[in-house]
């Protein structure tokens, strides 16, 4: 990474010397921190390396939800970026605010031109109203998959990666009696246990079509296929083929994993380059989630964040954010963010043309793009198409608490999703409270 | 010491050893991981001595940080910081301990209040005061009708705007703002004895010169320790500077940066868990309080205060 | 308070006024608005409010796991206060008999409070994880014993001990200072007198250390009611199942990251009275008893 802030930094200065005129500039308020936030950096640099019209000023600030708190708090004084890199959780409110340029009407208005139809379908329906125009801009995107232990697969006599829970406990107690002492290890997760596990199964996290048709809503996933599945994970606890591992309980799924402890863990796709970097000593691999047979799978849906375009600036800012962020759909720059991290493409043709170039084929991208198929599966129903829920952050709090009180054995799956529902509830009604009248765009 | 006590001098020792292994801990866990490898500081167990990664480590969160202009914005800030509470504690407690006026004990609350509200509950709106310090005072003006009137008398408009976003002043005076000193130095002028200011009247000393000749030289210890705390404390800022300075190569604060090292709980999975470099950061981080609190050490020093004028 | 001796004059005025102006700009100003949102349902983005009186609060304190929230806070209060004052005032007794090696240990434990915020609940996690040092140890007799993510008491012990560990430094450093100013001549006059170390301590010593510890009592129940989400947050996320969901982690956990302004401004407000009450409490009855003079 050093070498290519030296040769960037090189450019610029080179660039910054011909006289040009003033740059217009334009702000960006990013989320991303450690080497991601580095690459967020980079990719301004690069643009503002590679024309001489527009700079973009981007300003990390550590943590998703800081850099969306302190837009809030810039954007009350009048005082905010024209892009802020925004969280799933963070964008119900803005959303209903309307006080967001939709993307789509940016770039008809500036005339930079975008192939919208470009964008996968999984990803583009995240981020677009309900007529397929885009909100905000996917850039970093990801979806869950699970890593498993080659190594401990091959001696228990396990051929093929399951994609059905069934077959998940099967190769849990296989092994088992291979002498491997955890199968699974576990954190409880509300993005992958609840959110993406809705979405792949096509049931649903809460009515109006998991919030899109209206604000009245309520939760739903107390009586759905999800209780049965953490009734499963509860019971697979307790039979000791999975083990709870969390950063309090001394060690995160993924270090039990990269240590050849469990065989098993759950996690983004994000994760893909991480593990690498962190040379387990076996052979490793990925696979989608699981299904329970019988139901037909669905596709998942994106995490990661993605970029808001705010309301009051000028029109030379937008004329700028929206050519930086036409730049960052370009298949170099998509590349660039893939060769450093573990996200994967957002665009139809930028994955043809790495597929062609033999990109997925080659460390340590291999087998990366079983993401794509992940999200791909199907065309988006009504119910995958995404979550679009206020209050996100203290029902995920809700569910997380109450899951963690049933898997220590203080109340059963069942009353603790009971809970959850009934308080994450009592979230949406405020929510609605605070929003009477309105309904999302 | 004043008498041979051989016995109570070696518990006093054992004792203070015993405190130092307890508090030096998590220290010496941090300087471990600051010396390891990626993979070595995610693995489990947690190792117990040091790795041979330490000048790597740092040389890599200086680079990735720029940590060098960082520093000196600090350390202005910090100074000013010290500068300005330590004056402003000592001003306002000899006006609230020695003055005789109604209501001095609501002021003092009025003060120390600001105490028990966090800064995150309010740093929306301290943002936007921050943005327009003069905003108080316009929003005044325009609601008592007076820049109604200056308007009409004068046709010039009364638009006040003072923007302390991306500045010095605006990192200094919010953290200025609070009472810790002011509630200290009280403490320390209701320990004053009476005779003491009754000998200064009869001088004739006035307040002011009471103040500089005789309660300032007796407060050099409380200087001291406030000194040591607020540069601490202002040296450690992150979350008040992270909003208003968006300038960060002129204006950025080191520990802003030291937490741009960590990676994100919220996102869903991808930053690389650069624990090693965050650690590796906290110890050059630290490097200058530690230097201020050993350099602050001479004036706790027994001796070279004589109180007894 | 004490009697004063100036009459008030412009001077006065003049000394209160710019402390007294910052605060009205830096703080009363915006924490109206902010505690004014306690009484409305706040749109984040601005764009408007809806006024609902006294509703938020009744909310807040009809739900049965806020008030768990109150009780960790104040048993993590306490139990920092005593913890961090204790250990702090014992270590400055020590250090200020200045054997040798003293300025050494007086670095080492100031040392604490130098270190930043988000490094000290980092550093933490290695102190607490089962597989590491003491732990470990434990772990490999009782196996399963020490484990933050199913114990509650352990998870709060854990925040009390970060917590009062930057507590003690910054205790340390009032107290040795109150300490070192007492007069080198009034020490030998009571050991001229007859009295040994130990009477000394507790005949002359503590008597007048009573105002620094009557600040350092006030100040750091309010520090641990009003500084302590940082920890939480690195080493706990408010867990298991809500033991470590202190009032000021609940409030930064649904306003700032939450969005829910409102909420957040009524559990704000609750929160101050509570500080108020309990710093009142302790000016009234506890301040009665520092000897002054």
């Amino acid at each position: 990474m050093n070498t290519k802030f030296a040769t960037a930094t090189a450019v610029l200065l080179a660039s910054a010397g011909t006289g040009s005129a003033e740059k217009i500039k334009f702000e960006y308020w990013y989320g991303l921190t450690g080497d991601l936030g580095a690459v967020v950096a980079e990719t301004c640099t690069r643009f503002n390396a590679s024309q001489d019209m527009y700079e973009a000023v981007c300003v990390g600030q550590d943590g998703y939800d800081k850099a969306v708190q302190n837009t809030i708090a810039a954007f009350r004084a009048g005082k905010h970026p024209t892009l802020l890199q925004s969280f799933d959780a963070g964008t119900a409110d803005l959303m209903l605010s309307g006080e967001f340029y939709p993307v789509t009407q940016l770039m008809a208005d500036t005339g930079v031109t975008v192939d919208w139809t470009d964008y996968f379908p999984g990803i583009a329906n995240y981020y677009s109203s309900k007529s397929g125009e885009f909100f905000s801009m996917p850039w970093n995107s990801s979806t869950p998959v699970y890593y498993f232990n080659k190594d401990h697969f091959a001696k228990a006599g396990i051929t093929e990666a399951p994609i059905t829970w069934e077959g998940m406990e099967a190769a849990f107690v296989a092994l088992k009696d291979s002498s491997q002492a955890c199968g699974l290890a576990y954190a409880p997760s509300s993005w992958i246990d609840l959110e993406q596990f809705s979405m792949a199964h096509n049931v649903p996290v809460a009515s109006n079509n998991n919030g899109y048709d209206g604000l009245d809503t309520e939760l739903l996933f107390n009586t759905t296929l999800h209780v049965r599945y953490m009734e499963d994970v509860q019971r697979w606890m307790t039979e000791g083929y999975a083990m709870l591992r969390t950063q309090a309980a001394g060690k995160t799924t993924r270090d039990s994993f990269v240590e050849g402890e469990c065989s098993v863990f759950f996690s983004s796709i994000a994760d893909h380059n991480t593990i690498h970097k962190l040379t387990p000593s076996f052979g490793w691999d990925v696979q989608i989630i699981p299904t329970y047979e019988g139901v037909e799978r669905k596709n998942t849906v994106v995490g990661g964040a993605s970029l808001w375009v705010l309301s009051g600036k000028t029109d030379e800012e937008y004329k700028g954010a929206a050519n930086y962020l036409a730049f960052l759909a370009t298949k170099e720059e998509q590349q660039f963010l893939l060769e450093n991290s573990g996200y994967i493409p957002v665009t139809k043709s930028t994955y043809e043309a790495l597929k062609a170039e033999g990109f997925y084929a080659k460390e340590p991208f291999i087998n990366r793009d079983i993401a794509m198929k992940s999200l791909t599966w199907s065309e988006p129903t009504e119910l995958t198409r995404g979550i679009r829920l206020g209050g996100m952050i203290q029902i995920r709090a809700e569910w997380m608490a109450e899951v963690e009180a049933a898997l220590a054995g203080q109340k059963t799956m069942q009353e603790a999703l009971d809970t959850a529902v009934a308080r994450g509830n009592d979230h949406l009604a405020r929510f609605a409270q605070t929003y009477a009248g309105k309904s999302f765009p | 010491m004043i008498e041979r006590t051989p016995i109570l001098n070696l518990a006093t020792h054992v004792i203070l050893i015993f405190g130092l292994v307890i508090i030096l801990v998590p220290i010496w866990l941090a300087f471990v991981a600051a010396t390891q490898t990626l993979q070595a500081v995610n693995s489990a167990p947690v190792e117990l001595w040091p790795g041979d990664q330490l000048w790597v480590n740092l040389q890599q969160a200086w680079a990735q940080s720029d940590f060098g202009p960082k520093f000196v914005n600090t350390l202005i800030v910090a100074i000013g910081v010290v500068v300005g509470k330590i004056t402003l504690a000592c001003i306002t407690a000899f006006a609230l301990v020695f003055f005789n006026f109604r209501g001095r004990v609501l002021i003092f609350w009025m003060i120390f209040i600001t105490l028990m509200l966090p800064l995150e509950v309010r740093i929306v709106p301290t943002y936007a005061v921050a943005a327009n310090a003069l905003t108080p005072f316009q929003t005044i003006m325009d609601w008592t009708g007076i820049s109604w009137l200056i308007t009409a008398l004068s046709g010039v408009e009364v638009a006040l705007e003072w923007n302390l976003l991306n500045s010095y002043t605006g990192l200094i005076l919010p953290l200025v703002a609070t009472a810790t000193g002011t509630f200290l130095y009280r403490q320390f002028f209701l320990t004053i004895p009476d005779e003491l200011v009754e000998a200064a009247r009869m001088d004739g000393a006035g307040p002011l010169r009471f103040l500089w000749d005789v309660l300032i030289p007796l407060s050099k210890t409380n200087i001291a320790a406030l000194a040591t705390i607020m540069f601490v404390y202002a040296w450690n800022q992150y979350l008040w500077p992270l909003l208003v300075i968006t300038d960060r190569a002129s204006y950025g604060m080191v520990v802003v940066q030291l937490s741009d090292l960590v990676p994100d709980q919220l996102t869903t999975g991808g930053g690389t868990p650069t624990w090693h470099l965050a650690m590796a950061a906290t110890l050059v981080v630290m490097l200058p309080p530690i230097a201020i609190v050993i350099l602050m050490q001479r004036w706790f020093v027994r001796g070279l205060i004589n109180p007894d004028k | 308070m004490r009697r004063a001796y100036f009459k008030f004059s412009w001077i006065a005025a003049a000394l209160l006024a710019p402390q007294l102006l910052i605060i009205f700009v830096f703080f009363y100003w915006p924490s109206a608005q902010a505690l004014y949102w306690a009484f409305t349902l706040e749109q984040p983005w601005g764009g408007g409010n809806t006024w609902v009186g006294f509703d938020n609060f009744r909310k807040v304190l009809s739900d049965p796991y806020y008030w768990g929230s109150v009780r960790v806070s104040v048993i993590y209060a306490l139990a920092t206060t005593v913890l961090a004052m204790t250990m702090a005032l014992t270590l400055a007794i020590f250090v200020d008999r200045q054997l040798v090696g003293y300025k050494a240990y007086r670095v080492a434990i100031i040392w604490p409070y130098a270190v930043a915020a988000p490094a000290v609940g980092l550093a933490f996690q290695f102190v607490f994880n089962p597989g590491a040092g003491i732990f470990s140890y434990i772990n490999s007799i009782a196996p399963g014993w020490w484990d933050l993510s199913k114990y509650p008491w352990q998870a709060v012990t854990a925040i009390v001990v970060a917590g009062a560990w930057k507590q003690v430094a910054y205790s340390f450093i009032f107290f040795l200072a109150a300490l070192q100013s007492i007069p080198r001549s009034l020490t030998e006059a009571a050991a001229m007198d007859g009295a040994r170390p130990l009477r000394r301590m507790i005949d002359l010593q503590l008597p007048l250390l009573t105002p620094t510890f009557f600040f350092l009592l006030v100040i750091n129940i309010t520090d641990s009611f009003t500084d302590s989400f940082g920890i939480v947050d690195t080493l706990t996320g408010g867990g298991p199942f809500r033991a470590t969901d202190l009032m000021v982690y609940k409030i930064y956990a649904d306003g700032f990251r939450g969005f829910d302004y409102s909420g957040a401004a009524a559990q704000s407000i609750i929160l101050m009275l509570l500080v108020m009450a309990l710093t009142f409490v302790q000016f009234r009855y506890i301040e009665r008893r520092v000897h002054y003079t």
